[in-house]
């Protein structure tokens, strides 16, 4: 494709300025991957936002549509009872487990950057979900962990026979938790597997970002008399901070294909009855909020962020 | 502040080298105010107690993350009545090797690996390719529409695969137009093809740092290899791609993790075509129509464990053996890899 180009250009080159030239050599780079992209991307991203307005029904090679209008998107909304419950809960998760993950793995990061032994040994094992959780082994074992009853802080209450929360609580003596804030803390406990797991490769950037802080900076706090916590909030935070609109995004679109993701499996299960509108108008669905919902916070994120180069 | 400081570089110099580390620290410490050696008091404190906490946060999530993979090694190498057995927890009872062997055979476990690293490496590597061509044409050209087509990566990043595999399954069941159409579903083109045009699994990704990596990449170095005479192909082959391998390594690793993870795409397309993970999907069924000769028999779910560790551990061994030998260019070539700034 690229050689191609590149031979139907010469005989041009004396009419086109220096400028032009290397604008179309742009094009000749990114020119496989348009072809694949219309091909592999646009077109069935547009058939599926099609088939969301109509009736859909295939019979060899032939797509038959009838126009339905919003129907699909009411049926989605209004009658199909488990959808509107997965998406509220499926949608109610993402939105506390997020920062939940990246406060988690900022404090990780900020810990394996620091110089001890064993570092390497920790980061292996801290790294290790970034080749496992994305694939079907994790299903299994988030899975299997709950038909045995070993799953979150409940494998861990089974191994030390007790509600590890409760009992630290009542410890620490503090019995008059309101209702809310109680289950609050247990739902967190709960789901420590569930976070570390899904912090493997936020974990990774941010780490890349804090080496990527400058030694001066760092020496410059020594000299003032900063604090590891004025330290973390005056020159690791305003460093990382870019990233962690990336990590928003990256735990976003894990939880997409995440296994323990109800919306997905109704979508999928839509699939299988062949009801090809509806699967498609609830896709849509699921992914415009969590689409407008990245954009707002983009948006807001992006006045607080400090960019050291621009 | 800055007074203070004086005098500490004064006295210290006025002392000279003679003295015993000690005595000029004793003497250093003299000379801070009240604050200062509050400060150096607390911070001489955390620094004792810090690595005792630092230990114990560490181990306790480590534990967390291997866990499972604790448990995947005890439970494979167990007989299934130890499953049911209240006083096995973790080392069994009965030591086999049995469910493993069982295992193997059902999900023809070496055939099915040839045919799942063929597969990965072989698409890993047209799609990193791929992807970095079109990488460095984003990062160092200026054409028209180059920010739309931009955007156009940004939307790969984020449409989860689940909306467009429908639609991209009917096409490719009529691959071509109107008679030339062929059915490429279960054939590999239909995962090679998406990998060779920048397409395949999370390529708006890898787009994204490759584009970030070159745009790190000094420009000097092109314009050397311009005035000498070189097209921006062959700049691109002689000159970037040598100063990018290690980025290239690092995107390679990951996108062999996310084949060999998918089972989202795979599934779609593949019918007969064996993945490892399309084989661990099915290895409930598979198991019991070779144990038991029939699909339907009753096995309680506690005791089908042990065969679907024993899969588990068989899925992930792979990737386990790369992850520890190329365990750098996982964890620091990442900062290499454009993935930064």
């Amino acid at each position: 494709m690229s050689e191609k180009t590149e031979k139907a250009k010469k005989p041009k080159r004396a009419f086109l300025s220096y400028e032009r030239r290397k604008g179309l050599y742009g094009y000749g780079f990114i020119g496989l991957w348009m072809i694949g992209t219309l091909i592999f991307f646009l077109i069935p991203l547009i058939k599926s936002l099609i088939w969301s307005f109509n009736d859909v029904s295939i019979d060899t090679g032939i797509t038959h549509l009838e126009w339905a209008g919003l129907k699909k998107y009411s049926y989605a909304l209004t009658v199909d009872e488990n959808y509107m419950d997965y998406l509220s809960k499926t949608l109610m998760e993402t939105l506390w487990k997020t920062p939940l993950i990246l406060i988690f793995s900022l404090f990780i990061a900020v810990i394996l950057n620091q110089k001890f032994r064993g570092r390497v040994l920790s980061r292996a094992i801290f790294f290790l979900p970034v080749i496992i959780a994305t694939g079907p082994v994790f299903k299994i074992i988030n899975g299997d962990m709950g038909s045995t009853g070993n799953t979150g802080a409940a494998q861990f209450s089974t191994m030390f026979s007790t509600d590890l929360v409760g009992e630290l609580l009542q410890f620490l003596g503090i019995y008059g938790l309101s209702e809310n804030m109680n289950t609050l803390i247990t739902t967190v406990a709960d789901n420590v597997f569930g976070i570390v797991w899904s912090s493997g490769i936020q974990i990774l950037l941010f780490l890349a970002a804090l080496q990527n802080i400058p030694p001066s900076a760092k020496e410059a706090a020594q000299m003032e008399g900063a604090t590891a916590w004025e330290y973390f909030w005056k020159i690791t935070f305003p460093y990382v901070s870019p990233f962690i609109l990336a990590n928003l995004i990256f735990t976003v679109i894990d939880s997409f294909t995440s296994p323990t993701n109800e919306v997905m499996k109704r979508i999928l299960a839509m699939r299988d009855d062949w009801k090809f509108g509806e699967y498609s108008a609830m896709a849509w669905i699921y992914f415009g909020i969590v689409l407008v919902a990245i954009g707002i916070i983009t948006a807001i994120v992006n006045k607080f962020i400090y960019y050291e180069v621009d | 502040m800055t007074d203070t400081m004086n005098a500490e570089v004064k006295s210290e110099h006025e002392i000279g080298n003679g003295m015993s580390k000690k005595e000029a620290k004793r003497i250093r410490m003299q000379n801070m105010s009240r604050e200062e050696r509050g400060y150096v008091r607390r911070k001489a404190v955390m620094e004792k107690v810090w690595p005792f906490f630092r230990f114990v946060i560490l181990f306790g999530l480590g534990f967390v993350i291997m866990y499972p993979l604790i448990y995947m090694i005890s439970c494979a190498f167990r007989e299934r009545s130890d499953m049911t057995d209240p006083t096995v927890m973790w080392i069994p009872r009965h030591l086999t090797l049995d469910v493993l062997k069982e295992t193997l055979d059902a999900m023809d476990f070496w055939n099915t690996l040839k045919t799942t690293l063929f597969l990965n490496i072989g698409c890993s590597l047209v799609q990193v390719l791929s992807c970095a061509v079109t990488g460095y044409g984003f990062a160092r050209f200026k054409f028209k529409g180059k920010s739309l087509l931009f955007l156009v990566v940004i939307m790969m990043i984020l449409v989860p695969p689940q909306i467009i595999a429908l639609p991209l399954y009917s096409q490719f069941r009529h691959f071509g137009i109107g008679d030339l159409a062929v059915n490429l579903i279960d054939n590999s083109l239909t995962m090679y093809l998406p990998a060779l045009t920048g397409n395949g699994i999370r390529s708006g990704l890898m787009i994204l740092i490759f584009r970030q990596f070159f745009k790190g990449l000094p420009k000097e170095l092109e314009d050397a290899a311009y005035i000498d005479g070189c097209g921006p192909f062959r700049t691109f082959v002689q000159v970037m791609i040598p100063n990018a391998a290690s980025s290239f390594l690092t995107v390679f690793l990951f996108s062999v993790v996310w084949y060999w993870n998918d089972y989202y795409v795979s599934s779609t397309f593949f019918t007969n075509t064996k993945t490892v993970a399309l084989m661990l999907q099915n290895l409930d069924t598979e198991l019991k129509l070779r144990l038991f000769d029939s699909a339907t028999v009753e096995l309680s779910p506690r005791e089908q464990i042990v065969w679907k560790e024993a899969g588990c551990l068989l899925s992930i061994t792979p990737l386990l053996v790369m992850y520890v030998c190329l365990q750098k260019y996982f964890t620091e070539g990442i900062e290499r890899s454009g993935l930064v700034g």
